[in-house]
């Protein structure tokens, strides 16, 4: 699974790094950012969880 | 007598109705079923409640501006920034005010604000009730802003004058005039008092938000002074009442409900969820004026540019369309995109903070006064527009 941010979309509502850590973190504006595409095994789950929580539908998800 | 809001037959709404601010969401449900595009009562002005419609309004301010001509109304002399400025004006102003509002700076604050809340607690807890609004809904966002802003403790009176002198004036709710001149009145202490901390800071610099804001630089420019006031100005009027009213929603349910107030308590687990959940559910602050620049249709109505148009964000958080089981309050709810906060580039500028102290503040006075009611024979009282319980008197038991 990958995951991509749309930096154009993003507002810094931080509901993606606070709903997954793991897979996001927060830039220093507290803006969504990304370090590996790749979603580490086990956590697709709650990558899913954290991009349906985006209320600016700035996250997508390609499953593999 | 009582009169249905909506109006059934026009979808005239009256969102000053003190029924409205105590329980609005049977007038959010009738709105959302009805009336794709309702009017305010007094204005006449269109208000848009479907969650599509609110975030799509949101997420164009190129069509719904925020650069409009009720400053005034607010004792401002000119815009506040960045609230009723447009991009890419706006969008400037974030990239250095969003640094110092991240969640990361947010969390910084944590430590002083858990120990103001026990400390207001320590002065009513053995007394077994408080009016929750003014012991503790009120002083705890000022001395949040105090000691962000870098200011004196001591002028906590002094701030609560005056953000009440702009958002509820002393006059007769008719005196229109009366408010007005109230309103300019306090403005220009407001102006005044940031001016003179201003100069003290560009004399001796200190690691607070006025210091920052005298020394950044958006592009290579410096903020002028009064971009500095128009800042300070709108972190007073944005950064207490809303945090206050939020406060004084989320105990006025946990107080009515101890059915949920339990498990929140005893499933700490629960925390996050319960907190999203209770921003959607109270959402207090209710709607976000935006100024139509161009025409454009809703559904089938057509609103003519340089209309004010109301986005009712109350509503857009109960809309079925979005929400599953809109209706209830579910605090292991898992998809909450909630526009408590807004959306798009006007996001609230202190959404970070404002959870942190949410949060802090319901856990330490869970940890405290974990079984509290309202106290019985009263009545919570809510003011309009920005949902403050101004009266909210509760009971406990026991000492912890």
């Amino acid at each position: 699974m990958k995951v991509r941010v749309d930096h154009a979309k993003c507002a810094g509502h931080g509901r993606c790094y606070d709903l997954a850590p793991e897979v996001f973190e927060e830039d220093e504006r507290g803006h969504c950012h990304i370090p590996n595409a790749t979603v580490p095994a086990g956590l697709e789950a709650k990558a899913r969880l954290a991009a349906v929580n985006c209320a600016e539908d700035a996250i997508t998800i390609e499953e593999s | 007598m009582t009169t249905e809001n909506p109006d059934p037959a026009t979808g005239e709404v009256n969102f000053m109705d003190p029924a409205f601010a105590a329980c609005p969401q049977p007038v959010y449900a009738k709105l959302l079923a009805h009336f794709r595009v309702a009017t305010t009562a007094v204005l006449g002005t269109p208000v848009l409640s479907r969650y599509e419609d609110v975030i799509w309004a949101l997420r164009h301010p190129e069509i719904f501006s925020s650069a409009m001509d009720v400053h005034m109304a607010l004792g401002t002399e000119r815009p506040m920034i960045p609230l009723q400025v447009d991009p890419p004006a706006q969008t400037r102003y974030r990239k250095i005010l969003d640094l110092r509002f991240s969640h990361k700076r947010s969390l910084e604050l944590e430590p002083q604000i858990r120990q103001h809340a026990n400390q207001l607690i320590d002065g009513f807890i053995g007394c077994g009730e408080c009016e929750f609004n003014s012991a503790f809904a009120i002083p705890l966002p000022c001395f949040t802003f105090l000691s962000l802003m870098g200011l004196p403790h001591e002028d906590l009176d002094l701030f609560i004058e005056l953000k009440d002198g702009i958002i509820r004036p002393p006059v007769a709710p008719e005196d229109l005039v009366g408010a007005y001149e109230h309103r300019a009145k306090t403005g220009k202490r407001i102006y005044a008092y940031f001016e003179k901390v201003i100069e003290e800071r560009l004399a001796a610099p200190r690691d607070d938000i006025v210091t920052y804001l005298t020394s950044a630089e958006i592009d290579g420019d410096r903020l002028t002074r009064n971009e500095v006031l128009d800042i300070c100005y709108l972190f007073l009027l944005g950064g207490l009442d809303t945090v206050t009213a939020t406060l004084g929603c989320s105990l006025a349910y946990l107080a009515a409900n101890p059915d949920q107030r339990r498990r929140l308590v005893q499933e700490p687990r629960l925390g996050p969820t319960a907190i999203e959940e209770l921003l959607r559910w109270e959402t207090p602050v209710t709607m976000v004026p935006r100024l139509v620049k161009q025409d454009v249709k809703v559904g089938d109505v057509e609103i003519k540019a340089g209309t004010l148009v109301n986005l009712l964000l109350g509503a857009a958080d109960i809309d079925e369309a979005e929400f599953v089981d809109a209706g209830r309050v579910d605090f292991e709810r898992q998809r909450n995109r909630h526009l408590a906060f807004g959306g798009g580039t006007h996001r609230c500028l202190g959404s970070h903070l404002a959870r942190m102290e949410l949060r802090a503040a319901l856990e330490e006075w869970h940890r405290r006064i974990p079984e509290y009611s309202i106290k019985p024979g009263e009545t919570p009282q809510f003011s309009p527009s920005i949902r403050e319980v101004r009266y909210l008197p509760l009971v406990w038991n026991g000492r912890k």
